[in-house]
């Protein structure tokens, strides 16, 4: 089990840094954003003196040079655009996107397999078919109009919730989650459906119905076991996911995350802080590989006994 | 509403109440009841980057710090566009290159200290001469004028030597915040003390902004004691906002954001025209610039895309500044007749089916990817063919701003110009002059006339810059012009404020007061 | 597929139409996705002028009304034009948007995925690193970045799309047929000395094909997503091209005042990813024997049937 991991988070070390560099040279490639940070008439001279003092006059591989002492040194630079260091401000986004993330996908997985286990009972009963409907349409809305129709009915219509923010308690959470939580929970409705229809109608499950096991029971015990590891891989690609929806959630519920930190630095070509902000990402989805791993490990005894066999 | 989603949101509620409050993220810097009396509630459409003084000409930055949090010496008037006095009482020009600023007695920073001649012209020394700095304000304002000498004869007394005469003088001290003397010359300062009627409270990046009135400052005190801003992207969640009650003040709105009974018309300033490559075929041809002018639908733009915001411009600057020629009227829409202009160039061998880009920037004003596409469409009817890009700020300006893309080809780049100083010099010399930071077109006619218009005053000025604004229309026609702009602004029933031409760029919060 | 379990159904050759009219919802679907079809390849022609050469008279019309022209029955955009005619314009870019970037990445993503699973070792390791790479960087973001560099175009859309969506078959090619590359008819096969390319076209793909069908459904509703996401940054389809998610984009300022220009545009959106995927999970049923019986016993003897045993 410990070799298993080791080598996974050794094979999966080489992606990370993959993701990096890659980041590295696609922002390079976006151009030189001394036109956005420098007033309108400024002279030839001003600009070249922007880019020397930023170190963008010198080669893409010089560059890459200092960003990676940088990195060793704990320096992820500094921004551009507001000053401020860029790790820090990296770090000050993310736990708003994580609390985002983890709520959404935790209540995604509950209604999933809430859904999705209700719709196996009966393959093709009206409770599938329309659960299978439902599913579906939720995996197939825009979220950015969901998010704009969300706001327009709950918060200007019915008048129920704030139209965005994060300082109205709970009730600021309602929007962004829902908007959020509609594409995975209906993916992943899907997939425990299908998971568990042929889980149902596997042998130890006629087996446990045969020893006279309760319906109940069997759902929750034998057949929801082995629906489980597909579905737990679906969601962690949905996880990763989360981070495209968070974007556009954030950007506009005004939610501090770095999905939106993302975006503007984008958009800024602020290039300390998107590498900042992608490398904490990317760090934070390795870390959530391993721990699919392990959960997939622990949930499917073949996958360990292979790996030991493997290593 | 469905049955699955209703579920969701019903779990969703209940589990995040319990979530939430023990969640960093929910806890704001603020008390939460933004609704109690004294607080203003303002929602931006972007973060300040910062709150450095210096870059208070950037919109994001100086519509929260100018005249809140710091103040210059003087300050233009929007409306009539006189300068009347701020942390100077009276200015005069000495000599024809010196110029002397009388600073007002017992201004105060928040901090406590006093603020004097040095810490003046520290400000402008380090606004208007430090190149390593480089701040926006510098070039925007002080970008032609060359290093200005300063000196403080006595604690009240600020001296200002230019290297040529300049009558505009007072008019660009306007933009300079005053900061303290001990502030830093080489890195930008994120949150600066000033001597305005406000100081900055907290600043949770990302989501809240709050200031606070303070004791000691040398006005009157401002009926708002507390200001929050926060921002949102998108124009219809800012309009939502005030409507919903979560705010008291939303700008830069579009018609169609949603505002309702809350919304106020206001001119922004700001006016937009497509700006020709004037030496790539086919737009190299007067009479396809003419064409394109005439195909421009102005009066459908306005009454159809921007919801009646904005009125049909004939030059690149609004009513109310300084150069503004009164006698040009916007070009009629004129299909028919365009179309016979473009015929007469294509008999003459211009090859007018050449393709052009039509360059737009993202997002810039409402509606503005429809408008291009509606030009686009009237051009491709009169056999010309034109090709829409649009692309974010970065990429765009790459086009807009010296040094160009090189060998781009044909462009008719959409620009939005606001003159923030009132005077059309701060227009013509990026935007006319052969050699302008955003000029593409050009005649040594123009340039001559451009140069004697500077040194002009009063009547002379109006006059000269007027000509300027004919002569580029007639003989150059690097432009042609769509609309000087028009936004909304929401605003609660319980605030009692007008906007104004600046509130776009500088919102003073001194100017609001709660309805009786 | 050809385990004893189903030598009921095995026996006579599917009827796979008379299953597609026993199961009325995917029935719909795939009548849905006809029309749809249709419209992608004639819509242009059929909707007219009026799609494109708008009359601000008729800015912002209201639906429902055919006063105007049948054209203008689902109301007019900002620019007058007809929505119906914009709508199936639409269509057209949609898909040659959508159906390139789903056939590209399932081409791609499958070869290399067969075969890394195939071979296993260094290969197998090689392409799941590659995957994992492109899999850890929100797709979103990425193709923010490339689009910026590359101006957006249909071609660059595509070209982009393709690459973050390839990882997916990968994965599913891959995990499929290094389970196949160990069962005994591969084993035989490779005895015979059948190259590798061979064995993998004749044996693991038809095998693992309506897996990927499958996923190739989802994603295309993914994709269209992906695009709309993309048009509501500003740098999806440009105008004047239009695509439903860029329609659904524009519109999203109207939703107050003219709900039409934006909801429709959505619906669209939302009633082909649900017939494909409808129509997937029918595909699903009738390609795979164990299941298949769902489709071809009448409703009412159903209740009676014991569920039939799986292989293991």
């Amino acid at each position: 089990m410990l070799t298993f991991l080791r080598r996974r988070a050794l094979t999966s070390l080489l992606p990370l840094l993959a993701v990096v560099l890659g980041v590295f040279v696609l922002a390079r490639l976006t151009g030189n954003p001394a036109a956005l940070y420098l007033p309108e008439n400024a002279t030839a001279e001003a600009r070249e003196q922007f880019s020397a003092a930023n170190g963008f006059d010198k080669p893409i591989w010089a560059q890459l040079i200092d960003y990676f002492a940088g990195v060793a040194r704990l320096d992820f630079g500094t921004s551009l655009r507001t000053g401020e260091d860029a790790a820090t401000m990296a770090l000050r986004a993310f736990p708003a996107t994580l609390q985002l993330a983890v709520v959404t996908m935790v209540l995604a997985i509950a209604v999933a397999i809430v859904v999705g286990c209700w719709a196996a009972l009966r393959p093709n009963g009206l409770a599938d078919r329309v659960s299978g409907m439902l599913s579906m349409t939720a995996a197939s809305v825009p979220d950015f109009w969901l998010a704009i129709l969300g706001i327009w009915v709950f918060a200007i219509i019915l008048g129920v919730l704030p139209t965005s923010g994060v300082d109205a308690g709970g009730a600021s959470w309602v929007l962004p989650i829902a908007v959020l939580m509609v594409r995975p929970a209906g993916v992943l409705t899907q997939v425990v459906r299908g998971a568990m229809i042929s889980a149902l109608g596997s042998p130890y499950v006629k087996v446990a119905r045969a020893k006279g096991a309760s319906e109940g029971r069997v759902v929750a015990r034998h057949a929801l076991k082995n629906a489980a590891p597909p579905a737990l891989t679906v969601a962690g690609d949905l996880a990763v996911g989360l981070i495209n929806g968070a974007v556009v959630v954030e950007s506009i519920f005004g939610w501090p995350g770095i999905g939106k930190l993302m975006i503007d630095a984008i958009l800024q070509r602020d290039f300390a802080v998107l590498q900042a902000a992608v490398a904490l990402t990317a760090i934070s989805i390795f870390v959530l590989n391993i721990a699919i791993d392990i959960g997939y490990a622990l949930l499917d005894a073949r996958v360990r006994n292979k790996a030991g066999a493997a290593a | 509403m469905n049955k699955t989603r209703t579920t969701a949101l019903i779990a969703a509620s209940a589990a995040l109440s319990v979530i939430a409050s023990g969640c960093s993220v929910a806890n704001s810097g603020g008390n939460g009841s933004g609704a109690a009396s004294g607080t203003l509630r303002i929602v931006l459409p972007q973060e300040p980057p910062t709150l450095e003084p210096c870059e208070a000409s950037l919109t994001a930055t100086g519509v929260v710090t100018r005249s809140n949090i710091t103040e210059p010496l003087l300050e233009r008037n929007p409306t009539s566009g006189a300068l009347e006095p701020k942390l100077a009482t009276e200015w005069t020009q000495t000599e024809p290159t010196l110029w002397t600023f009388k600073l007002r007695p017992g201004v105060k920073f928040s901090d406590g200290s006093e603020f004097t001649s040095e810490d003046a012209v520290k400000a402008i020394d380090r606004t208007a001469n430090n190149t390593t700095l480089a701040c926006n304000v510098q070039g925007y304002v002080f970008g032609q004028t060359g290093p200005l000498t300063l000196a403080a004869p006595d604690a009240t007394t600020v001296t200002i030597k230019t290297q040529e005469a300049d009558p505009l003088l007072p008019l660009r001290v306007s933009f300079i915040e005053m900061t303290k003397r001990d502030i830093s010359t080489t890195e930008k300062v994120r949150e600066p003390i000033g001597t305005g009627p406000f100081k900055i409270a907290s600043w949770t990046a990302g989501q809240k902004l709050t200031l606070s009135s303070w004791d000691g400052y040398w006005g009157a005190k401002p009926a708002y004691t507390t200001a929050e801003y926060q921002w949102r992207e998108e124009g219809t969640v800012r309009a939502a906002m005030v409507v919903n009650g979560e705010a008291d003040v939303a700008t830069n709105l579009g018609a169609d954001d949603g505002a309702g009974d809350t919304a106020v018309q206001y001119p922004n300033n700001e006016t937009t025209a497509l700006r020709f490559t004037n030496d790539q075929a086919p737009l190299n041809d007067i009479r396809v610039r003419q064409a394109i002018d005439m195909l421009i639908d102005r009066d459908g733009i306005i009454t159809s895309l921007f919801g009646g915001l904005g009125k049909p411009a004939s030059q690149l600057i609004g009513p109310g500044v300084i150069g503004y020629n009164e006698a040009m009227t916007p070009t009629k829409y004129d299909p028919a007749a365009a179309k016979a202009l473009v015929d007469a160039a294509k008999a003459d061998g211009v090859p007018v089916g050449t393709q052009f880009r039509i360059i737009g920037r993202t997002s810039q004003f409402p509606k503005i990817a429809e408008s291009i596409e509606l030009m686009q469409s009237a051009f491709a009817q009169a056999g010309l063919n034109a090709k829409i890009e649009m692309m974010d700020t970065s990429a765009q300006l790459k086009y807009q701003l010296r040094p160009f893309v090189p060998d781009a080809g044909p462009i008719a780049l959409m620009v939005m110009h606001g003159n923030q100083a009132g005077d059309a010099a701060f227009t013509v010399g990026q935007y006319f002059a052969t050699d302008g930071a955003q000029s593409t077109g050009g005649t040594p006619d123009l340039d001559a006339k451009i140069k004697a218009a500077a040194p002009l005053t009063d009547a002379a000025r109006q006059a000269a810059y007027a000509d300027v604004f004919k002569t580029q229309t007639d003989a150059v026609r690097g432009f042609a012009f769509l609309a000087n702009m028009e936004a909304v602004l929401a605003r609660a029933k319980t605030v009692d404020y007008t906007p104004d031409a600046a509130t776009g760029d500088e919102m003073r919060l001194a100017d609001f007061k709660p309805k009786a | 597929m050809t385990s004893p379990a189903d030598t009921e159904e095995a026996a006579t050759k599917p009827n796979y139409l008379k299953m597609l009219l026993a199961d009325p919802l995917a029935f719909i679907a795939a009548i849905v996705l006809l029309v749809v079809a249709f419209i992608a390849v004639f819509g242009r022609q059929l909707a007219g002028p009026t799609a494109t050469q708008g009359d601000l008279a008729l800015s912002r019309l209201a639906p429902f009304s055919t006063d105007h022209g049948w054209q203008y029955f689902l109301g007019g955009d900002l620019l007058g034009r007809s929505l119906l005619g914009r709508l199936m314009v639409a269509t057209q870019t949609t898909m040659s948007v959508s159906v390139p970037v789903v056939l590209i990445s399932l081409v791609i993503g499958a070869s290399v995925g067969m075969w890394a699973g195939y071979h296993r070792g260094w290969r197998e390791t090689l392409a799941m690193r590659i995957a994992d790479v492109v899999l850890s960087f929100p797709s979103l973001l990425m193709a923010v970045v490339v689009l910026y560099i590359f101006s957006p175009s249909i071609a660059s859309i595509i070209a982009i799309l393709a690459v973050t969506r390839i990882p997916v078959y990968l994965r599913t090619a891959r995990a499929e047929s290094a389970e196949l590359q160990s069962r005994v008819f591969v084993d035989a096969a490779r005895t015979f000395g059948t190259p590798s390319g061979a064995i993998i076209r004749r044996h693991i793909f038809p095998i693992v094909l309506p897996t990927l069908l499958t996923v190739a459904t989802l994603d295309f509703c993914y994709v269209m997503l992906a695009e709309s996401s993309l048009s509501f940054l500003g740098i999806g389809v440009q105008p004047p091209d239009v695509s439903w998610g860029l329609m659904v984009a524009q519109g999203r300022d109207q939703l107050r005042t003219q709900w039409w220009l934006s909801v429709l545009p959505g619906l669209a959106i939302v009633i082909t990813t649900v017939s494909a995927n409808l129509l997937a999970s029918w595909v699903r049923l009738a390609t795979d024997p164990g299941q298949r019986w769902r489709l071809t016993t009448p409703r009412r003897r159903r209740r009676r049937r014991a569920v039939p045993v799986l292989e293991a």
